[in-house]
C-alpha cells in the first residue's frame, strides 16, 4: 500500500494494468492511423449543385433529402474566418442535412479562397456585393421578392447589415453564434471567455493597419492561433491526449479527424474588410451603436423590421452571449426571438443535443412565419 | 520527498535559471545594438555592414535550448517522482513527462510565435546579403522579433511556475486531508484543470496582452522590412515590384465593383422602368376629384 500521506496512490497492480492499456490503445490506434487516407476524411458531403458564382465566391443549391415544406428559400451565409463547412461536418452532425430532412429549401454561399490580390475586397464588396447578388439570384430562381437568410458568426454579422439596408428582400432572418455587441464580453466575467474581443482591443489600429500591410490579408493560420491561444490547455492536450482517447475507436477517430480538417481549413480573410471587422467592430464597436457603414449607407438596426431568430450557444467563449443578445434591443421588429443552446461556439453545431435542437428550432420557427 | 517541497524547490530551480538566462540573453542583444548603432554612425552609407556574430546568436539560442531541454528533464523528474514507492513505468513516465513538459507550453501559448515566424521568414538573410541598408533594417528587425519572443516566453514561463505551484498546493492540501488521487487519469485531470485557469489568468493580464502585441509588432516590423528588400530587387532586375501587383489588385478590385454596379443598373433599370409606368397609368384615377 502507498503512504496515507502520499498525494498520489496508485496501487503497482493498477499502474500497470492503466499501462497495458494504453499500450494497447496506442497499437490498436497506429493501425488504424496507418490504414486510414486523407480521402476517406470527408466533409460537406451532402449534394449540392453550384448556381451561380462571380468572382472567387460561388452559390450552391442543396439537393431535397424530402418535400420542400418551408418557403421561401434559406440562403445560408458564414463568414470569412472558416467556412460554411462546419454546417455540414458530417452526415450525423449537419445542420444542413437536418435543415433539409425537415423541408427546408436551402443554399449556401461559398467566399472561396482569398489571398492577397483579393487585399481591397471590403466587407461593403461582401455585403452589398455578393451577398446582394446570392439574395437577387435566389429569388430570382423561386421567382420571390424575398429569401429567408441565415447567418454563421462573422456571417451573422454580414446578414444583419443586409438585412438593414436590404429589408424588403428579407423574409425572415437567423442568425446563429453572431456579435452585435463587440464590446458586451465585459458584462459577464467568465475566465477564458471573450478572448479575442479583449486581445483585440489591445492593439493600437496602426498595428492592425501594418499587418495587413505586411500580409495583404488577415491570414488563416493567424486567425487558427488566435483560437488556439483560446484553449490553451486543450490545445496542447488535443494531439497526445484527446487523440490517444479515441485513436483505437474508427468512428471517434474519424470525427476528431473531420474536425481536425475543418480547422485546417481557414481561409485568408481579405486585408481591407480584416480592418473593418477588427478596427470598426472589435474596436470601435460601431455595429450596435448605428455607426457602422456600407457603401455610404448606415447600418441603422432599427431598419431590421422582418421576424428575427437569434441564436446563441450558452457557452459560447469566442462571441460570449451578451455580445450577440444585444440585438433585441436594437431591432426595429417585435418578432424577435432567442433560441440559447447548450454547448460552445462550434458545439452547438457538431454537439449531440444542440445540433438536434438547433435544425428542428429554426425549421419550426421559420415554418411559422412562411 | 514532501510534494510541495520538491515542487517549490523545481519552480525556484527553474525560475533561476530562466532569470539567469534572460538576463545573458538581455545583455547580448543590447551589446547588439549598440555595436548596430556605432555602425550607423561611423560607416559610409552603403558600407557592408559585417557586424553581426552569427556564433554569439548561435550560442544564445543554444543556451535557450538548453534551458528548456533542463526544465523538460525536471518536469520529468516531477512526472517520476508522482509514482511514489513504485518501480516507475516509462510508458506512464514518457506520457506524464510530456503532460508536465513546461516546453508544451512554450510551444503551445508559442503558437502564435510560430505563426508569426512562419509569415515573417521569407527570404534568408544570405539571399539579401548585399543590400547593406536594407539588410541591416532586416537584421534589426529579426532581432527585435527575437527579443520580443523572449519576453513573451518569460511570461510564460511565470505561468508555468504559478501553475507548477499551484498545483503543488493542491497536492498538499490533499495529502493533509488524507485524500490521494487513485489514477494517473485524476492526476492529469487536477493538473489540466490548474494549469488552465492559470494560463486563462495569464492571457488577461496586461503584461500577456503587452508582450502579445509587441511580438506582432516586431514580426510586422520584420516582414515589412523583408518586403522592401524585395522591391530593391524586383525594381533592380525589372520584377514587377509587390506594391506594383498592389496597386494591379486594387486597379482590378474597383473595376470589378464597378462593373457589378453596372450590371445591377442594367437589371433594375426594366424593373425600375415598369414601376413608373405602372405609377403613371395609375396616376389619372389617383386624381380623380373625390
Amino acid at each position: 500500500m502507498s503512504k496515507p500521506d502520499a498525494p498520489v496512490q496508485i496501487e503497482p497492480e493498477q499502474a500497470v494494468a492503466e499501462a497495458a492499456e494504453l499500450g494497447q490503445k496506442l497499437a490498436r490506434g497506429a493501425e488504424l492511423f496507418a490504414k486510414l487516407r486523407d480521402d476517406e476524411v470527408k466533409i460537406a458531403t451532402t449534394p449540392k449543385d453550384e448556381v451561380w458564382r462571380q468572382d472567387k465566391v460561388t452559390l450552391h443549391h442543396y439537393r431535397p433529402l424530402a418535400p420542400v415544406k418551408v418557403a421561401p428559400p434559406v440562403l445560408i451565409a458564414y463568414g470569412l474566418i472558416g467556412r460554411y463547412t462546419m454546417a455540414d461536418l458530417q452526415e450525423d452532425r449537419s445542420l444542413v442535412r437536418n435543415l433539409l430532412k425537415l423541408g427546408v429549401d436551402l443554399y449556401v454561399v461559398d467566399w472561396g479562397n482569398p489571398t492577397r490580390a483579393d487585399r481591397w475586397l471590403t466587407l461593403d464588396d461582401y455585403i452589398d456585393g455578393y451577398l446582394d447578388e446570392c439574395v437577387r439570384e435566389v429569388a430570382r430562381r423561386h421567382k420571390v421578392d424575398k429569401v429567408n437568410l441565415l447567418g454563421i458568426c462573422e456571417g451573422g454579422v454580414f446578414t444583419t447589415c443586409y438585412a438593414a439596408l436590404h429589408p424588403d428582400t428579407v423574409k425572415n432572418m437567423v442568425i446563429t453564434i453572431t456579435p452585435i455587441d463587440f464590446h458586451a464580453d465585459t458584462e459577464q466575467d467568465r475566465l477564458g471567455h471573450g478572448f479575442i474581443n479583449l486581445w483585440t482591443r489591445s492593439l493600437a489600429p496602426e498595428d492592425i493597419d501594418r499587418l495587413i500591410e505586411a500580409h495583404g490579408t488577415l491570414p488563416g493560420e493567424f486567425m487558427g492561433s488566435v483560437f488556439s491561444m483560446m484553449t490553451p490547455m486543450r490545445t496542447l492536450m488535443k494531439y497526445n491526449l484527446d487523440m490517444l482517447e479515441v485513436m483505437d475507436d474508427e468512428k471517434k477517430f474519424l470525427n476528431f479527424l473531420r474536425m481536425e480538417k475543418w480547422i485546417a481549413d481557414r481561409p485568408h480573410h481579405p486585408g481591407e474588410a480584416a480592418k473593418q471587422w477588427l478596427k470598426d467592430l472589435y474596436q470601435d464597436n460601431k455595429l450596435i451603436n448605428n455607426a457602422f457603414v456600407i457603401n455610404g449607407r448606415t447600418v441603422n438596426l432599427s431598419d431590421i423590421t422582418m421576424p428575427v431568430l437569434n441564436v446563441f450557444a450558452k457557452d459560447d467563449h469566442i462571441i460570449p452571449p451578451a455580445t450577440s443578445q444585444a440585438l433585441g434591443a436594437k431591432v426595429g421588429t417585435k418578432d424577435y426571438s432567442e433560441l440559447p443552446l447548450p454547448g460552445g461556439h462550434v458545439g452547438v453545431f457538431v454537439g449531440g443535443k444542440s445540433q438536434a435542437l438547433l435544425g428542428s428550432g429554426i425549421a419550426k420557427w421559420l415554418a411559422e412565419r412562411q | 520527498m514532501d510534494p510541495a517541497q520538491y515542487m517549490k524547490a523545481l519552480a525556484e530551480l527553474w525560475g533561476q535559471g530562466g532569470q539567469s538566462f534572460m538576463a545573458t540573453q538581455q545583455n547580448l542583444l543590447r551589446d547588439m545594438a549598440e555595436r548596430f548603432n556605432k555602425a550607423g554612425e561611423n560607416a559610409p552609407a552603403g558600407a557592408p555592414a559585417n557586424l553581426f556574430d552569427p556564433a554569439a546568436m548561435t550560442q544564445a539560442n543554444e543556451a535557450f535550448g538548453r534551458l528548456w531541454s533542463s526544465a523538460a528533464e525536471l518536469s520529468q523528474t516531477f512526472a517520476r517522482n508522482l509514482q511514489q514507492g513504485k518501480e516507475p513505468d516509462p510508458l506512464v513516465s514518457g506520457l506524464l513527462g510530456r503532460i508536465f513538459d513546461p516546453s508544451a507550453w512554450f510551444a503551445g501559448s508559442e503558437g502564435m510565435d510560430a505563426a508569426l515566424n512562419r509569415l515573417a521568414q521569407g527570404p534568408r538573410l544570405a539571399d539579401i546579403w548585399n543590400t547593406e541598408r536594407q539588410m541591416l533594417a532586416v537584421f534589426n528587425a529579426w532581432t527585435a522579433l527575437r527579443r520580443r519572443s523572449l519576453e513573451h516566453n518569460t511570461v510564460m514561463l511565470e505561468a508555468w511556475l504559478a501553475a507548477a505551484r499551484s498545483f503543488a498546493k493542491l497536492l498538499n492540501e490533499k495529502a493533509d486531508r488524507k485524500e490521494a488521487l487513485g489514477s494517473w487519469r485524476e492526476v492529469l485531470a487536477l493538473w489540466v484543470e490548474t494549469a488552465n485557469k492559470v494560463l486563462l489568468e495569464t492571457q488577461r493580464s496586461e503584461p500577456y496582452l503587452k508582450s502579445q502585441r509587441e511580438l506582432l509588432k516586431a514580426s510586422t516590423d520584420l516582414r515589412l522590412a523583408q518586403q522592401e528588400v524585395a522591391e530593391f530587387y524586383s525594381e533592380m532586375f525589372g520584377y514587377p515590384t509587390r506594391a506594383e501587383l498592389d496597386d494591379v489588385h486594387k486597379a482590378l478590385t474597383e473595376l470589378r465593383r464597378e462593373v457589378r454596379a453596372l450590371e445591377r443598373a442594367g437589371r433594375d433599370r426594366p424593373a425600375r422602368k415598369a414601376r413608373r409606368s405602372g405609377a403613371a397609368r395609375a396616376a389619372p384615377s389617383e386624381e380623380k376629384p373625390s
